[in-house]
Formats: C-alpha cells, structure tokens, sequence
C-alpha cells in the first residue's frame, strides 16, 4: 500500500526503516497521548462555548453543547441578540474607544522618556529610572480613589465642570496610560540601549536634534519593541474590568467587559447571551494573537514583570 | 520650541497642583436650585420587564414637561453610585433600593433635599403613609419619595400542582414540607440562595412572626444584639424547614442559584421544586423574563407567608425603593415631584412590575390580579416592617446574608458567627 | 567612564559635581521629553498612593477625607475584628488573606508543574508548534471571558456543565462547584490555572530550546535515560527562568480580582473573597474609603517585596551588560 510519495519520503531517509519508525512512534506513544489529552483538556472549555453560543435557548437548557454534535441545530440568534439587544455592539465600539488611545499614548509618551532615559545624560537619571522600575508593581487599587477626585478637581479647574474628564473617557484614557508608563519606558530604555551607539553618536556630530535622532532613527529601528509593547497593552486594556467599572461611569461607555458582568447578574445565568458576549470580546484578542503571533508571545514575555 | 513647551509644561504642573489643592482642601457646595440643563440622567439597578415598566412612566414625564431623560441601569448599583461621587459625576436622580444607603449617603452631604429642591415635603408625603415616609427621612429632613413597594411575606406555588396546598400555620407548612420530601420526585423548595438577600428576607418572616415587631426593629437598629437567643431560635427554625433534604439540589445546590434561577425552579416547564418564597416581584419577573407561558392564578400563585406565633401575628415584611436627588436643578425637581404624584403611580403599576405606596393610586389601576392581590396585603397589613437587613448601615447587609448562607451550609456554626457578627455590628452602628 | 562615552545603562555612582557637569553638556534637553511622562506618573501614581496612605489613618466621609486622624484604627479592625477579611477564631483560619494564601500555594504551584509539562513533552513532538498554540490561547482571553468559559463548565446542572456531566455519567451527583465554601476556591483557581499555563510554557520552553542540544546528545549517547537529561541537564538550568515566572505569579495572585468578580462575586458566603476584592467591595460597596484605603495599603505592602526583588534583578543585569 506504499504509495510512490512515501517511498520517496522513505528513501531520503535510508536509515529510517519503516519498522523503526513505528518501533520509535510506539515507543514515544505515552508522549503523544499525553499531549493529545493535554490539548483536548485545554480545548473542551473554549468549544464548549463557542457551540453554546450558536445552540438555541432552549436547547442550551435543556442538553448539552456536546450533544449538538450529533444533533445540529444551530442559530445566530444569539448574537443577534446581544449586539441588538443588549446594546453589545455600542460596547464593543467603547471597547475600542477605550482601547486604542489607552495604547497609543502611553507609547508616545512612554518611548520619549525611554530615550531620555537611554541616550541622553542628566543628573539622577539613575535614581529616576529605578523610582519608575519600583512603581511598576504598584496595585493600582492603591491609586483609584485619589485619582477620581483629581480628575473631578482637575475638570473643574480646567473647563468649569466637575465631569469634564470623567464624563468621557479621558479619564480612563490617562489611567492606563498612567499605568502602564512604568512599565512602557522599562521595557522601550531596554531596548533603546541595545541600538547601536555609533549611529546615534555620528548622528549627534552632524548636528541633529535629540527629537530628530529620536524620531528619525530610534523610533525606525525600535519597532519591534514598539509593537510587542502596543500589543500587550492593546489587550491588557481590551481585556480589563476592574479599572473600567472604576473609571467609566456612563453606561452608554461601557466596554465589553463590564457589559457582559451585567448580562451575568440581570437574569441569573443566561448562557445564550453570555456565550456569545463573551465569544465576541474573546475575537479580538484571538485575531490579533493569530495575525500577531509573534510580537503577542514577545509582548507577553516582557510584560511578566507588571 | 523648547521656550514654548517649556511654558506649557508650567501651565500643567501649575493646574495641576492647584487642582490637588482644591482637592485636598475638599469640594465645596454651590447651594441653591439651578437652571435644568434639559434632559435628567436617572440611575436604577432594574434591567428587563422592570426597567421597560419604568420607562414608560419617564415617557410621559417627557411628553409633559418637554425635559428628557437617560435612563442608566447598573446591576452594581452602590459602587457605580459611590465611584460616580467620588468623581463628582453622580447620576442627577437614583432610584436607591435600600433606605440604610439613604441615610448613609445624606449624611454625607451626597443628597438634596426636597426642601432644597424648593418642593414642600408636607405636600408630597401627605400620599404615603407614615411607614413609608420614615424612610425618606433622616433627622427630621425628606430626601425623597418612596417609589415602589413590595412585599415580602409571599409563598408562591402553582395551584395546578396537586402535591402543594396552601397553609395557615409554620406546623402546617413544616407537615407539607416534611410530607413532600419524601413523597414527591421533586423538592418542596426552591431557594435563589448564591443571592443572599432572599435568605435575610426568609429570616425577617421567621423572626418578625417570633419575636414579634417591636424586637425586630430593635434588632436591625442595633438595640438588641445579634447574640440575642431569639435570633438563634429563628435561624433553627429556618434550618429545619430548609435543608438538604427540602431545597432544590440541596443547599450546596441553592449556593450556586440565583434569585431568577431560583424562580426557574418551581416556575419554567421543567420544574424541580414546589414552593418559592420571595417578593411580590416574582409574578412580574416570572411572567416577563422566566416563562410566559404561566397563567396568573392557574399555574402561579402566592398566598401570605404563614402565622408561627398566634400572639404576634402576621407583620408583614415590605421592601420599597426612594427616588433621591443628587443634584439640585428645576428639571430634577420637577421629575422627584412627577414620579410622587399618582399619575405617575398610576402609570407605573398599570404595567404589572410593582406595587406603589402611593394612596393616590386607586385598585383598578393594577392590570393583574396577582399585583391586585400584592397591593391589597401591603394597604391592609396591619403591622408593617420594613426589610430589616436593607436598614442595616453600610456593609452590614450584605454581611448578614453571608452569615445566612454560612448557617443554613452548617447549621453548627450558629453561635460562633453570631458572635463575630454582633462584633461587626458594633462597628458599623457606632459608624 | 569619561563623560559621553558612558555606556548606556550603567548604573554607577557619580561624584557630585558630575552632574552638574552634566547639565551644562545638554542634560537640560531631556526634560521635554521626561515631562510628560513625569508629570502623569508624578500627579497620577505617586500622589494618589501618598493619598491613599494619608486615606487610610483618618476617618473618612464617603470616599473623601475627614477631618478626624484615627492613627492605625482602620488596621486594627482589618486585621483583628473583620472575619471577612481574617478570621482567625476557629481553624482553619478563613477570609480574604488567607484565601490569596490559598491562591498563592496552589496557583504558582499548578501552573509551574502543568507548564514544565507541556513545555518538556512539547519539544519532542513534530506538531509542537500547534500544541503549545491551543495552550498557549487563554492567556490572550480575558479574564471576564475565562469567568464566563468556565461558569458554564462548572454549572451544577449536568445538563449544562461538562464536568457535572462526567460526575454524572459516573454515577455520582452533580456537585456545585462554585457553590460549596470548600470548593469554589478551587475551582476558580483551576480556571486561572488554564489560562496562565500556557505563558509558563512559553518562558520554560524557551529555556529549554536554549540549552545546548550537543550536551543533550552527548548525554544520550553516554546512556543517559530521559528523566536523567531531565533532571540533571535541563531543570537545573531552568531555575532563573523559573525564577521569573513565580513572580509573574504572585504579583496575578495579589492582584487578581476580575475572575473572582465574574464567577462567584466572592460569595458563596465570603468564601472567594481575596483582598482586591474586599478593597473593591469595601471602597464601592460600602462606600468606606478610609477602610478600603487601608486594605489597597495591605496590598501595596505585600507587594513590596516583588518590588524589591526586581530593583535587585534590574541592577544586577544593568551592571552586567
């Protein structure tokens, strides 16, 4: 039954007889089993959820999802429901009104100081950088009730009315950034000093301006860094609850995340609106780890120490 | 360039220092009603039928005073409250489900007053009776009106199950009980339990019917302590009606259930229990969110929970909801004293989600005879007290029904919990 | 070290008229680009945290300063008559500490034994990059998601919930996972543990694949078993990387807060509460911000340690490199 692609395959391999190579795989069969179940354990909960989410209600009552195999029957009305009823869709836009300027700030401001930290000399530099590395791990609950009353009392001063910067979302906004910056400029100095000195210096000789070097030639070669850091800071805010349910106060702002926590507590349990809510908040970070993969494992990796 | 933001970065650290000096110094109070801006925001925890039936009447509000309204729903009412205030950015109206945050947050200057939203308290009370108007007020000064009114004292059953009768007495309702436990394929109760307010409604019934009224508002105002030995007896009288052997999955099982799913039990097509005791509230939610299908008073229910002591009587245990203002303008003013006026009432019962305190409100007006009924036992109850762990200050509530759960899971532990309570207590009642 | 040949990143002492020194060659040009961040990090993280400090020895109104000093009153209740927060009156000691103790033995300890698992069995497939994907996705989900993902694994009924449905097939009853005090600790932890493993995997494996494959070689040859070049060669060298992933782990159990607040809201009974969740509960529940501050300063105080661990591990590479 060899076919001539397998005997080709075999024949690159002349010292591989086909009897060792089953003598081997049996030999390494605990090993593939293990593995198998490992990867089944790990699947079962997320596709549990996914089939949940497409199963009719009734149905989710009433059998479970892993019956739907053999007995298909599967709607969108779920979803149709929870970004038409339950106002998910507005959410998931406020996710990412939340999201995108929550990454790409702390990453302008964060990369500046870096280079600061990193190719220009002033006093106490060091002392700065390790006060920042320290304030890394620092609970944010620490900071949330102060920061509130900032914000009201800042509002105030600035535009008149106490809301100006809760109302919206520039209050969550300078939260993330705030604290994510430690962390951002840890990671961004570390790899600002890995560039190569000789550029900056000749640089420096033919007259340019730190803005300039930094622009034209720090930003350019760090995007690597860059991206690990957007990504990993995309996702944290994507994914957060806990500073959202602090900071956004309206509920026509809410992301996805505080929304789903109301749909868990209105009706008791209600898995087909809550499977599909919490399907739809999964998609985004399940795209961006599957185009990104990458920069996501790097991003993840540097971030284990916040 | 550098000059310039060198001069921005001083404007900023300038705004901001003054700021953090306002803050420090704390805000201050800019007295006095102001111009509506238009539209008022009004926050509330219903979601569903309940917040659709509360719509309508912020709709006609509307269409007679031209001020709109944007009606926020948050589940975790108290700390989208708390942290709205922290941040000045408070809903301009709440629909507070417990009279003990009332009396916290006024006295933290977080409320206005009717009388500083230029309404005459007189006026707007003289609609509710004395019950209901305690409540609204704190030292002597209204700081709202109740919106709705519900009663707690309800078993709710459906009379096309043959197994269930409805009973008179704690003994009868204990034989039924006892009997179905071992006759019935199913258990005689259900219990929404993982929310642990429908136990500390459960225990209000027991002990209001014990120990009588006067006790238990000593109790649940910090006069008598938590250790007294009437509290203990009500918990074991509980334990011996609800326990492994009569509540739905067991009471592990009802830890893990919640207020609606607990509904579900006796209420949806597959029932796994006989009885549920809760609030008025539960036709309305049945009927709108569990399963359309029943039919009030064919296949659900409820007749008042039963007499323990003949000397005390049926005091009959009520919950209520207070429309407060937290900011002062004409529009909010106007909407606090349309939602006290029996139109509004009127409206809001018409849709079957509550019952309204409101004298002004007339029997007709209740589309159902189940909130017929409700409406009935709440005018004609002759002694009234108010849910008792919704009067407890601060987190005492919430802590009571964890102490329930804990006890009914492991009855044994009655004493030791008690204790460690009545300590938490005295903290809390001495603020 | 002449000045402008510093390399990079050094941390090194400098004398005093350094840097004056260095102020005069330019230094004064890094100020607009360290304001911005200086200024939200100064204004944002270590005023509020000063603040909170300051919160929590006065008595408070709501959410603002009091004007009544209480010295350590808060920490004292905390600590001594909160029984949701420490109950030390009968054993096992019970409460929101002693939960992220809990938390704080079992979670590191699952995830590092999961993750040397799959990171070891991993590298001896042909498919692994597919079999460290699947295990590597939950940590891209959030922790809301997880929550819901596994609310319904959990669920009590068999119909519902995949593992009641295996109880059930046994022949056993369907447990309430999340409602039982003695379990649902467990089972929330085992749901983090899911999700975190696959990150342990990752920093393992990629120590791993950096040990040399000669010396693995060479050990096979020599007759060595596989647990051997396991347990000599590869785990040892494994440690600094180990190292770094328990503290990953403990700074997620200090902090951990959303999982607990979707799937059990610390119930049933108090029994999940972990100290984030008892600062969110007493701040925004109870409205008690002298309270809560002082449990955001209990954190803050455990995590200190972390904190210096890693000023250390900075330096330390700093001055390596």
């Amino acid at each position: 039954m060899t076919t001539a692609a397998e005997t080709e395959r075999i024949a690159v391999r002349p010292r591989e007889s086909v009897s060792t190579r089953v003598v081997g795989f049996l030999g390494r069969s605990p090993v593939h089993i293990a593995l198998i179940v490992l990867a089944g354990l790990w699947l079962v909960p997320t596709v549990g959820l996914l089939v949940t989410s497409f199963r009719p209600r009734p149905d989710i009552a009433s059998s479970g999802w892993w019956t739907a195999f053999t007995n298909a029957d599967f709607t969108l009305k779920n979803y149709d429901l929870v970004l038409n009823g339950n106002h998910m869709s507005s959410s998931f836009v406020n996710s990412a009104l939340i999201a995108i300027p929550s990454t790409l700030l702390p990453l302008f401001i964060g990369s500046m100081a870096a280079y600061a930290f990193s190719w220009i000399r002033f006093p106490f530099r060091d002392t700065i950088f390790l006060s920042i590395v320290a304030l890394m791990v620092v609970p944010v609950q620490a900071a949330f009730v102060p920061i509130l009353v900032e914000f009201q009392d800042l509002g105030e001063f600035l535009t008149g009315t106490k809301t100006a910067i809760t109302g919206w979302y520039f209050g969550i906004w300078i939260a993330h950034t705030v604290f994510a910056l430690p962390f951002c400029i840890f990671l961004l100095r570390n790899f600002f000093i890995t560039l190569p000195r000789d550029l900056i210096e000749a640089a420096r000789v033919d007259g340019a301006s730190n803005w300039k070097i930094f622009r034209s030639i720090v930003l350019p070669l760090s995007v690597p860094a860059l991206a690990s850091f957007g990504i990993f800071q995309f996702l944290w805010v994507w994914n957060d609850l806990l500073t959202a349910l602090v900071f956004i106060q309206e509920s026509d702002q809410w992301p996805m995340t505080i929304r789903i926590s109301q749909l868990l507590s209105t009706y008791g349990v209600e898995y087909h609106l809550l499977s599909a809510g919490a399907f739809l908040l999964m998609a985004v970070p399940l795209l961006v780890f599957f185009a990104l993969q990458r920069y996501f494992v790097q991003g993840l990796l540097a971030g284990s120490v916040k | 360039m550098i000059r310039r933001y060198a001069l921005a970065f001083g404007a900023v650290v300038l705004a901001l220092s003054l700021a953090i000096a306002a803050a420090a110094c704390g805000g201050s109070d800019d007295g006095g009603s102001e111009e509506g801006t238009g539209t008022v925001s009004v926050l509330s925890l219903w979601g569903g039928s309940e917040q659709e039936a509360f719509q309508k009447v912020l709709t006609q509000f509307t269409k007679e005073t031209g001020i709109k309204t944007k009606y926020e729903s948050a589940r975790d009412f108290l700390p989208v409250v708390r942290s709205r205030l922290a941040a000045g950015n408070p809903p301009m109206v709440a629909i507070i489900p417990r009279p003990g945050i009332v009396a916290d947050l006024a006295n933290q200057g977080s409320l206005v007053s009717l009388e500083e939203l230029g309404l005459d308290p007189e006026k707007i009370n003289a609609n509710y009776s004395d019950a209901w108007t305690n409540l609204t007020t704190v030292d002597g000064t209204v700081y709202g009106v109740v919106a709705k009114a519900n009663s707690k004292s309800v078993i709710w059953y459906s009379p096309a199950d043959k197994a269930v009768k409805t009973t008179q007495t704690w003994d009868e309702l204990q034989s039924l009980t006892d009997d179905l436990a071992t006759s019935s394929p199913i258990k005689p109760w259900s219990l929404g339990a993982k929310d642990s307010w429908t136990l500390t409604d459960w225990f209000e019934n027991v002990y209001a019917r014990t120990a009588g009224p006067d006790k238990y508002n000593q109790l649940f105002t910090g006069e008598i302590p938590f250790t007294d030995p009437t509290v203990k007896n009500a918990l074991e009288m509980m334990s011996k009606m609800l326990n492994d052997k009569t509540v739905a999955g067991g009471i592990d099982g009802a830890l893990g259930t919640g207020f609606v799913d607990g509904i579900g039990k006796v209420f949806s097509a597959n029932p796994s229990a006989h009885m549920y005791m809760e609030g008025g509230f539960v036709g309305g939610i049945t009927l709108a969110d569990v399963n359309p299908n029943v039919k009030p008073g064919e296949s659900i229910d409820f007749y008042p929970f039963v007499t323990i002591d003949e000397a005390q009587g049926q005091p009959l245990v009520g919950g209520g909801d207070i429309t407060a203002a937290f900011v002062n303008n004409t529009d909010v003013a106007k909407l606090v004293e349309y939602l006290a006026s029996p139109e509004a009432g009127t409206i809001w019962v018409s849709t079957g989600a509550i019952v309204s305190p409101n004298k002004g409100v007339t029997p007709d007006a209740y589309p159902n005879e189940l909130v017929k009924k409700e409406a009935e036992q709440i005018t004609s109850a002759e002694t009234f007290v108010f849910d008792g762990s919704d009067l407890l200050p601060g987190a005492l509530g919430e802590d009571w029904g964890t102490l329930l759960q804990t006890v009914l899971k492991d009855p044994s532990k009655v004493d030791s919990q008690l204790e460690t309570f009545q300590q938490q207590a005295q903290d809390a009642f001495a603020g | 070290m002449s000045s402008g040949t510093v390399a990079p990143g050094t941390v090194v002492a400098k004398p005093p008229g350094r840097r004056l020194a260095a102020l005069r060659e330019g230094g004064w040009q890094a100020l607009p680009f360290l304001a911005p961040a200086l200024i939200l990090v100064f204004f944002f993280l270590i005023v509020p945290v000063i603040w909170t400090v300051l919160l929590s020895v006065n008595k408070t109104r709501g959410l603002n300063f009091g004007t009544e000093w209480v010295g350590l009153d808060n920490y004292e209740r905390l600590l001594t008559r909160d029984s949701r927060f420490l109950n030390r009156d009968e054993f096992p000691w019970s409460g929101a500490l002693v939960n992220n103790i809990r938390w704080l033995i079992v979670y590191p300890i699952l995830c590092l034994l999961l993750g040397l698992i799959t990171a070891v069995l991993a590298t001896r497939v042909r498919y692994e990059a597919a079999f460290k994907a699947i295990i590597f996705v939950p940590m891209a989900i959030s922790a809301t998601a997880v929550g819901v993902i596994w609310l319904l694994v959990y669920s009590p009924d068999p119909d519902i919930g995949v593992v009641n449905a295996l109880v059930a097939g046994a022949g056993g009853e369907p447990v309430s996972w999340l409602g039982r005090a003695d379990l649902a600790n467990y089972a929330i932890i085992l749901a983090y543990v899911w999700a975190s493993t696959g990150f342990v995997m990752v920093v393992l494996s990629a120590a791993l694949k950096g040990i040399s494959q000669e010396v693995i070689e060479a050990a096979r040859t020599d007759g060595a078993t596989e647990w051997d070049i396991f347990r000599r060669i590869q785990f040892p060298l494994l440690s600094l990387p180990i190292a770094v992933v328990a503290v990953w782990m403990i700074i997620n159990v200090i902090k951990v807060f959303d999982i607990v607040y979707i799937m059990t809201k610390g119930g049933p009974g108090g029994a999940t509460r972990v100290i984030a969740y008892s600062y969110y509960v007493e701040t925004f529940e109870n409205g008690l911000g002298g309270y809560g501050a002082s449990v955001a300063v209990v954190m803050l105080v455990l995590i200190i340690p972390v904190m210096i661990w890693q000023i250390r591990r900075f330096r330390s590479e700093a001055v390596v490199s």
